[in-house]
């Protein structure tokens, strides 16, 4: 019986091709959706959990009056583990902050994110250097690298380690040895490296005090966290004030200082930290989750919208003696397997779309690799989709009478069931919001890259270097850039506009103090990157007090300190009097999130070490672009003696495009949510006008021979959906602008909420329905009615 | 066989009562082939679904093999269609997705009849048919009169005591309409199966033993068929 059934469900779906595959198709894309967001969501919601003790590991963080940070100071890891039993286990890591070169005579590579961990810490991460992990001598520290280093620096291959490489730029002539390799999947953890160095104590000869450690503790099962975390709060307190704070000091009083971050939560919910992740983990799930069950409802109703050509099956076999179960049975089985096909299309799409996925959430999701959790999670999802999408048409189906079917003339009733129209209108309304929100998104970028910056990124190239700078030096190796043909302008800076965060001090003019970005600068800065001057001058070498004290304000500092004719006025901060000689129109080098900070320029730079001046900024001749930087390459390691062995460098407009790559990316996932749900929508409502205009053939018939035309009837049909849709729209309008216009407040400079998208995404539904149905009602208009009326 | 006493049957629509069926009051016995005549509209049909419990009486009792079949449960119905009843329509109703000898062999398959005594009854009913060389064939392949012929044969593949025909010849034209009824009343008399047919034709209700004549859901004559016509 079996078999049989199975093979009339297989006639049955072959005889129905085009709604089989419409039926299948639409459950496979959002199947494929769905994975692909299970698959993500599993991704980001188990970092860390390689290690068998995640759930116990806390990172401690402190609340600061301005906000929450997980940096500790060093000396806090020892206190604790001293005086609380219930921590199993204690360690630190810290950042280096700047690159590092590692070369050898074969080659050389920069570590971007060098960390350094205790042992202790090592060990409570798993870290597992290749031949497991050993402890380091006494005072010293042992240095590892992941594969693709060794390939780079060592290219012959089997080699034994400890090896000895380069630190730094060669001729400062530092080195350490490597002691082996360590591949970490950095991607699926909390703890982001490229090399890592492991020592006994990474605080050694450091300042006990310095606040720049993460401090992790691993407590033992069963530890009153909350309890543990008060005890520590007290710990912090008392050492802070044995160390010379006062008890009232606002760092510490009056409120709980130090909090457990649980390990699970960093990723996607730090406390000190954006929870963007979880928000993005969250939007999606709901997402998946809703194409999901729209889709199978959806293909609920294009099953039951297709009642009529099983109904004398049902009723038939009943009379020759079928239970309903047996029937509720077979329909079920046949759901299951259009489901399980629309799941492995569904897989197989997935597979074509993740590496798009990918590259816009920057994953290596892969469906065989590392994915055992799917293969368990697939037969769960193939057996709700087939519940979801059968239980009700096989009740429906097998619930038939025979009496009623087999007098040959069935006619389903046309009901318009609410809450089938609520499916309807809720699907086109997330459409709606969809299309209208990416039109918005897009007008916003669009605005983003046509808008005045305040200055030109093209044309200019950023050269990596690490070395500060001096006046002197810096004259001898712009003489020799500046020689090169096709080179407009050459300058050096602390920063270079590309989101980097200046760094702040307090500048004080007749009075009134105010905190000011300082960029410090070097000639030709404003003519490198194209800044626009207001009013006064820029620097330039015939004023010899240009380099002494001579400073350039923006337009937001000359508003910040209500500032009249700034020129020639004096401004004091870092210990000196500056003068001011120009004031410069405003830069968006953070990007159009935030606004404008008040920013004053300078040559002289008397603010200490973390404004020395290391950026090197050259405008290049479009035309000559290539024989500019190929030049440069070739000369580099004589010219820049610091630090030449390599001449890297990059574009300055990728890199301030990459500010916006935050909203490319909502663009695309917008884009993608748009075209789903628009096309799940245009399913649903398919199968719905397929089974009204089914229903309705009689109705249809009858009105044709009472002399109807054929436009007429299709304005019948037609008109139920045009009101559903319209539904829809006022449904869909009001939660597009409150969206659109939080997200837009996000922005320092942004759009008003335009009113063409809600416009766009009402015509583009609307257009939409019209087709759909129309398609549908055209089969019912041209049939003959003598068809729908006969008897039989 | 078959027992009905003061069967009724009305659709109450607004206070008002539209009778099908009035006082029906018989008796089938076993090995009758009985024949329900009438205008349109008689009742016809609905006496012969209330006869195969398709439909209920309003009110009235209904005893099939001695037994109270008003108050039955679906499963003990369906107990009693897969041993005792066969249909046989007149749309055929065959499944369109089965070929000839799936249609016949459906019955078994819910009768639990084990696969090869399965495959020989259905074997042997095709045989008896003469339609070995279209059990292969989906019901669109074959004419009206053939197509009905299946369906006679599904009925009687699960040795049913009775069939119960929903004008078998209404679709048909004359020629095939005789050959199915001489094959009703080949099973009738040779096999001693009980058979009880919707007719419009005299022609039809001529092979039967008795024909019951409804008007307005009343029957008006409940003649035997003189034999030997």
């Amino acid at each position: 019986m079996f078999r049989l059934n199975l093979k009339i469900a297989l006639r049955n779906l072959w005889k129905n091709k085009g709604y089989t595959a419409i039926n299948i198709g639409g459950l496979a894309i959002a199947l494929s959706a769905f994975i692909m967001v299970v698959m993500y969501v599993g991704f980001e919601t188990t970092f860390d959990h390689h290690i068998p003790n995640h759930n116990r590991i806390y990172l401690v963080g402190r609340s600061l009056p301005e906000g929450k940070t997980n940096y500790t100071p060093a000396s806090l890891a020892p206190s604790m583990k001293a005086a609380f039993p219930e921590i199993e286990n204690v360690g630190r890591s810290k950042k280096t902050g700047f690159e590092f070169a590692f070369s050898t005579d074969e080659g050389r590579i920069y570590g971007k994110n060098v960390l350094s961990v205790d042992y202790e810490m090592a060990k409570m991460f798993h870290l597992r250097p290749d031949g497991g992990l050993k402890k380091p001598a006494a005072e010293g520290f042992d240095l590892y690298v992941p594969q693709e280093f060794a390939d780079v620096l060592f290219p012959r291959k089997n080699l034994t380690y400890p090896r000895l490489v380069t630190l730094g730029p060669r001729n400062a002539g530092q080195s350490a040895n490597i002691q082996g390799i360590i591949n970490y999947r950095t991607d699926h953890s909390n703890l982001k490296f490229d090399a890592m160095v492991i020592s006994n104590d990474v605080a050694a000869n450091q300042d006990p005090n310095a606040l720049n450690y993460q401090t992790y503790i691993e407590v033992k099962a069963g530890a009153d966290v909350a309890q543990l975390e008060h005890k520590i709060d007290g710990l912090f307190k008392k050492e802070m004030i044995k160390n010379g704070m006062s008890a009232g000091d606002k760092m510490i009083s009056g409120r709980s200082v130090i909090f457990l971050d649980p390990l699970d939560n960093l990723h996607l919910k730090p406390v000190a930290g954006n929870n963007t992740n979880y928000k993005i983990v969250l939007a999606l799930g709901i997402l998946g989750l809703l194409v999901l069950v729209i889709a199978c409802i959806n293909f609920t109703n294009l099953t039951i919208a297709q009642t009529n050509r099983r109904a004398k099956e049902v009723g038939v076999k009943k009379v020759l003696g079928a239970y309903r179960m047996n029937l509720i049975f077979q329909f079920l089985i046949e759901i299951l397997m259009q489901c399980l096909l629309a799941l492995v299309i569904g897989l197989a799409l997935s597979e074509l779309l993740l590496p798009y996925f990918n590259g816009l959430f920057e994953t290596s999701l892969s469906l065989w690799k590392g994915n055992g959790a799917l293969f368990w999670q697939l037969p769960g999802i193939l057996i709700v989709i087939t519940l979801i999408s059968g239980v009700y048409p096989a009740l429906v189906l097998s619930g038939f009478r025979p009496a009623d079917v087999l007098k040959g003339n069935l006619q389903t009733s046309y009901k318009t069931l609410w809450l089938r129209n609520a499916l309807l209108v809720i699907q086109f309304s997330v459409a709606i919001v969809f299309i209208a929100g990416l039109l918005i998104v897009s007008t916003q970028l669009k605005y983003m890259k046509t808008e005045d910056t305040g200055f030109k990124p093209a044309q200019v190239v950023s050269i990596q270097n690490t070395v500060w700078f001096k006046r002197d030096n810096f004259e001898q190796l712009k003489a020799k850039v500046n020689g090169i043909p096709g080179v407009n302008a050459f300058t050096v800076a602390t920063i270079v506009p590309d989101g980097s965060k200046a760094q702040k001090n307090n500048y004080s003019f007749e009075g009134k103090e105010q905190g000011l970005d300082i960029i410090h600068v070097d000639f030709d800065y404003f003519e490198t990157l194209h800044l626009k001057l207001k009013e006064g001058r820029f620097f330039s070498k015939r004023f010899n007090t240009d380099t002494l004290n001579s400073i350039v304000l923006n337009e937001s500092a000359v508003a910040a300190y209500g500032m009249s004719n700034p020129v020639g006025k004096t401004i004091r901060g870092c210990d000196m009097d500056y003068r001011i000689v120009g004031v410069v129109r405003d830069v968006k080098a953070q990007g159009f999130e935030t606004a404008v900070e008040p920013t004053v320029y300078a040559i002289k730079n008397p603010c200490g070490n973390l404004s020395e001046k290391s950026m090197l900024m050259v405008n290049i001749d479009q035309a000559k672009m290539a024989a500019v930087l190929a030049s440069l390459k070739t000369n580099w390691k004589d010219w820049n003696q610091l630090d030449g062995d390599d001449f890297r460098y990059e574009f300055l407009d990728e890199l301030y495009g990459r500010l916006f790559k935050k909203q490319e990316q909502l663009q695309s996932v917008f884009y993608g949510a748009a075209v789903l749900t628009i096309f799940i929508a245009v399913l649903g409502l398919f199968a719905f006008s397929a089974f009204s205009t089914n229903s309705r053939r009689k109705e249809i018939a009858v009105r044709k021979i009472l002399g109807a035309t054929d436009v007429q009837v299709l304005r019948l049909l037609n008109s139920f959906f045009i009101w559903v849709v319209l539904t829809a729209n006022l449904i869909g309008w009001p939660i597009a602008y409150i969206v659109a216009t939080r997200w837009l407040d996000t922005f320092a400079y942004r759009i008003d909420v335009p009113l063409l998208p809600f416009l766009l995404a009402g015509l583009i539904s609307m257009v939409l329905t019209v087709l759909t149905v129309s398609i549908q009602a055209e089969k019912a208009v041209k049939a003959n009615p003598v068809d729908a009326l006969k008897y039989e | 066989m078959i027992e009905l006493k003061n069967i009724e049957k009305y659709y109450a629509n607004k206070g008002v009562k539209s009778y099908i069926l009035r006082h029906v009051t018989t008796s089938i016995k076993q090995g009758e082939f009985i024949s329900i005549m009438g205008p349109s509209g008689a009742g016809k049909s609905t006496l012969l679904n209330i006869l195969g419990m398709l439909e209920e009486p309003t009110y009235g009792a209904y005893e099939f093999m001695g037994e109270d079949v008003v108050s039955l449960n679906e499963r003990k119905r369906i107990e009693l269609y897969r041993n005792h009843i066969g249909f046989v329509f007149q749309a055929y109703h065959l499944i369109d997705e089965m070929t000839v000898a799936e249609n016949i062999e459906a019955p078994l398959l819910y009768k639990k009849v084990s696969g090869p005594e399965r495959k020989s009854r259905v074997a042997d009913v095709l045989d008896r048919f003469n339609m070995v060389a279209k059990k292969d064939l989906f019901p669109n392949q074959l004419s009206g009169g053939q197509q009905q012929l299946v369906g006679i044969a599904r009925a009687l593949v699960a040795q049913p005591s009775i069939i119960l025909a929903d004008e078998p010849t209404g679709n048909l034209q004359s020629p095939q309409a005789l050959q199915i009824m001489e094959l009703f009343k080949k099973l009738n008399e040779e096999e001693n199966i009980t058979i009880i047919q919707v007719t419009h034709s005299e022609v039809n209700a001529a092979y039967g033993s008795r024909i019951l004549h409804l008007l307005d859901g009343v029957i008006k004559e409940d003649l035997a068929v003189p034999q030997g016509v």
